[in-house]
């Protein structure tokens, strides 16, 4: 069952149930308030004849004359009879033991009106008793006459009373049928609409099961559904920056294989390609040495990579013993290879800074030096100048390596520290480069818990800023 | 001139490029210049363009080297190419942004690709391409698909020659200096392949491949035979060269 169906069904029951007894118990006292004050003015009726009846005992007591009697109580009779009218009243005045003194009742007496006998001084006894199709109101009294007891009966038709009773429950009736069509469709709509949200949560969240991350829930209502919108949209985009976070990093993964791949099968062609031109053509002076070269040069090239490699794997991998040492010690060290490198493309090195003691592996520093400064002369033209400073600052050691290079356009900044990521989406491998340098560079740095900053203008120049946290307890040994 | 063409439904058009092709071998006979096929390569790696360079000369395939998008245009505008060897990653212009520009010319493309993908396959064949290539490759390889290529379009040889021998391939007859030479089914496939791959040497095995098919492999003596008679029959003793640890050659 549907959850509207459910919410329809439970709040039709109750209020049906609750709407019925409520009605029922509504007409039911109506009624018996009614009868109740109709009793009431029976009684206080009877109480009224009766005193007149006493009123009228000394005068009796002073005659003592039966007949006289007979015709007080047949006055009394008429008197009422004419002053209650057509108001379906009776009266019956009855001598002990059994002699009717006045009566204008029109309707065989029930075995009620017995029961209803000799009541005491001041008592008023009554009951009610269906006559006929009518039901009558009986009241009796009585009142002591020359030691005579008479008993007086007055009776009212209380029919009306159960009819007004029929009569509402009729009406009753026709509001019910009404008033629940009514309540049936008003709940439909209501269920409906209460649940209309979580339909189309639903319905979205079917959609965002089918793959459709970027969908959102939309609801701006306040109470719990919306809460739950709000909180299963936040859910969405959790799940989605995930999925992206994921993509992202596949793709990256694919670069990584294809660039990987294309930077094996290039040398790989021409050393192919040559080998075997030279396996199956007559041998020519000059071909044979330029294929040589270029088998040579393809495959220092392969081995370059692989090394590379090799380093970036185990750089990541290998479980290194820090030792305390000088950044610019290690540096200075370095320098005469660097200036050689430079020298190639008459670059000039500017090397400078102070003493910078920190945790780290030579080694690996110096990997980071050489990538740093392979790639700043690769930026440079001719005659140009590398930067190189390092520093302290405070708990905080770092290497500079700047160029007035060609620069890093913006749109690669964030990508440079991917494998075999070159700005050049061609690949010319005009500089040499595979595009691993940065990406070594960044683990080293990360295992001397260090963050390299690039700040870059096109055709002003990089520098290239990493920048070592050291503990405070390294702090106070310098 | 072809470019003219453009309003022409395609396949109307290449109806015309191949009439205006074909006139200018007729004009290119009579004038008497090279009738060599002339390739474009077009791939950023100066040392295997190098490589490809040298391998379609040695079966006299006349080239054009192109580093790069811009200069393969210029090429192209430039020159009449029956094939175009085009590596997808090349700077300036993409390979299959030019393929865009080489198309209504109507010249087979052959892809020179790092990438063994399936995507990038058919990719390349839905831009257009007649084929492709991966890298690392073989020189025979890409030669056969060259010549696979070019007879599809309609622009194979059909007349081998060498020194004073004629080969015509249509009506599969040898003619040395004019006089028909009786050759087995075999032979003359031997000998077309010596021709096709003139200079480079051909080992016993891949002989047997391309003239006997794969079932004979295995029976090397085979090969030995029929290039004894083959030598002995067209007097090429000087120029079917035996290679030292890999095949034969023909030489000239």
């Amino acid at each position: 069952m549907k959850l509207w169906q459910k919410i329809y069904l439970f709040s039709i029951l109750p209020f049906l149930l609750l709407f019925h007894l409520a009605s029922v118990l509504i007409i039911e006292r109506n009624h018996s308030k009614l009868l109740q004050q109709e009793i009431e003015a029976t009684l206080r009726e009877n109480r009224s004849i009766r005193s007149a009846i006493e009123a009228i005992v000394p005068f009796l007591s002073v005659y003592r004359s039966p007949d006289y009697e007979r015709t007080v109580w047949t006055n009394i009779g008429n008197e009422f009879a004419a002053k209650s009218g057509d108001r379906a009243a009776y009266l019956r005045m009855e001598e002990e033991p059994d002699r009717t003194a006045f009566s204008n009742v029109d309707f065989p007496l029930p075995t009620i009106w017995t029961k209803l006998q000799a009541p005491g001084k001041d008592e008023i006894r009554y009951g009610l008793s269906d006559v006929g199709d009518r039901t009558i109101l009986f009241t009796a009294s009585s009142v002591e006459v020359n030691r005579k007891k008479i008993r007086i009966g007055y009776m009212k038709d209380v029919t009306p009373v159960y009819a007004e009773r029929v009569e509402q429950y009729r009406f009753f009736v026709q509001v019910d049928i009404a008033a629940c069509l009514l309540y049936l469709v008003l709940m439909m709509i209501i269920s409906k609409a209460l649940t209309k949200p979580i339909e189309r949560m639903a319905r979205t969240a079917k959609v965002i099961a089918q793959g459709e991350f970027s969908r959102r829930v939309e609801l701006r209502s306040k109470d719990e559904i919306g809460h739950l919108a709000d909180h299963f949209n936040r859910m969405v985009a959790v799940v989605e920056d995930k999925i992206n976070e994921l993509e992202i990093l596949n793709l990256q993964k694919q670069r990584f294989i294809h660039d990987f791949t294309h930077e094996l099968k290039t040398p790989l062609t021409s050393i192919i390609g040559f080998s075997s031109f030279l396996r199956v053509t007559k041998y020519q002076e000059e071909a044979f040495a330029d294929g040589l070269n270029v088998i040579y040069a393809e495959a220092k090239r392969l081995e370059s990579l692989a090394l590379k490699m090799m380093d970036l794997i185990f750089i990541r991998e290998e479980n290194l013993v820090m030792k305390r040492e000088n950044l610019k010690a290690v540096l200075d060290e370095a320098e005469p290879v660097l200036a050689m490198k430079a020298e190639e493309r008459r670059i000039r090195l500017a090397i400078d800074g102070g003493d910078c003691w920190m945790p780290m592996d030579t080694d690996l520093m110096k990997v980071l030096i050489f990538n740093l400064v392979d790639n700043a002369i690769k930026a440079s033209s001719e005659q140009g100048l590398v930067a190189i400073r390092v520093h302290s600052e405070g708990g905080r050691r770092i290497l500079e390596v700047a160029d007035r290079g060609m620069g890093i356009a913006l749109e690669h900044l964030d990508s440079i520290f991917e494998p075999f990521y070159v700005s050049d989406k061609a690949r010319t491998r005009q500089y040499n480069g595979a595009g691993l340098g940065l990406s070594i560079c960044q683990s080293v740095a990360r295992i001397h818990k260090g963050t390299i900053e690039v700040v870059s203008e096109v055709n002003v120049g990089t520098t290239v800023k990493v920048v070592f946290e050291v503990a405070e307890r390294d702090e106070v040994k310098v | 001139m072809n470019e003219l063409l453009n309003f022409l439904p395609r396949r109307f058009r290449s109806f015309f490029y191949i009439r205006s092709v074909q006139r200018d071998n007729i004009t290119g006979r009579e004038r008497g210049i090279s009738l060599n096929r002339k390739i474009l390569i077009v791939e950023d790696d100066a040392n295997i363009s190098k490589i490809i360079k040298l391998n379609l000369n040695l079966v006299h395939f006349d080239t054009v080297e192109a580093y790069g998008g811009h200069e393969a245009l210029e090429a192209i505008r430039g020159h009449k190419f029956d094939l175009i060897l085009l590596d997808v990653m090349i700077p300036g212009i993409d390979g299959f942004e030019l393929m865009e520009s080489i198309r209504p010319l109507g010249i087979p493309v052959i892809f020179l690709t790092a990438k063994n993908s399936v995507v990038d396959k058919v990719r390349g064949l839905k831009a257009g391409a007649e084929d492709y290539i991966v890298k690392p490759f073989e020189a025979l390889e890409l030669l056969a698909r060259i010549e696979t290529v070019l007879r599809r379009f309609g622009r194979e040889e059909t007349l081998l020659e060498f020194k004073d021998l004629q080969v015509f391939l249509d009506r599969r007859e040898a003619r040395v200096r004019g006089r028909p030479v009786d050759l087995t089914v075999k032979e003359f496939e031997l000998l077309v392949a010596l021709l096709k791959n003139k200079n480079i040497a051909l080992s016993r095995e891949q002989l047997l491949d391309k003239v006997w098919g794969i079932a004979f492999y295995g029976e090397t003596r085979t090969v030995d035979m029929h290039i004894k008679s083959l030598r002995k029959k067209l007097d090429l003793y000087e120029h079917i060269k035996t290679v030292y640890k890999i095949g034969y050659r023909l030489e000239d």
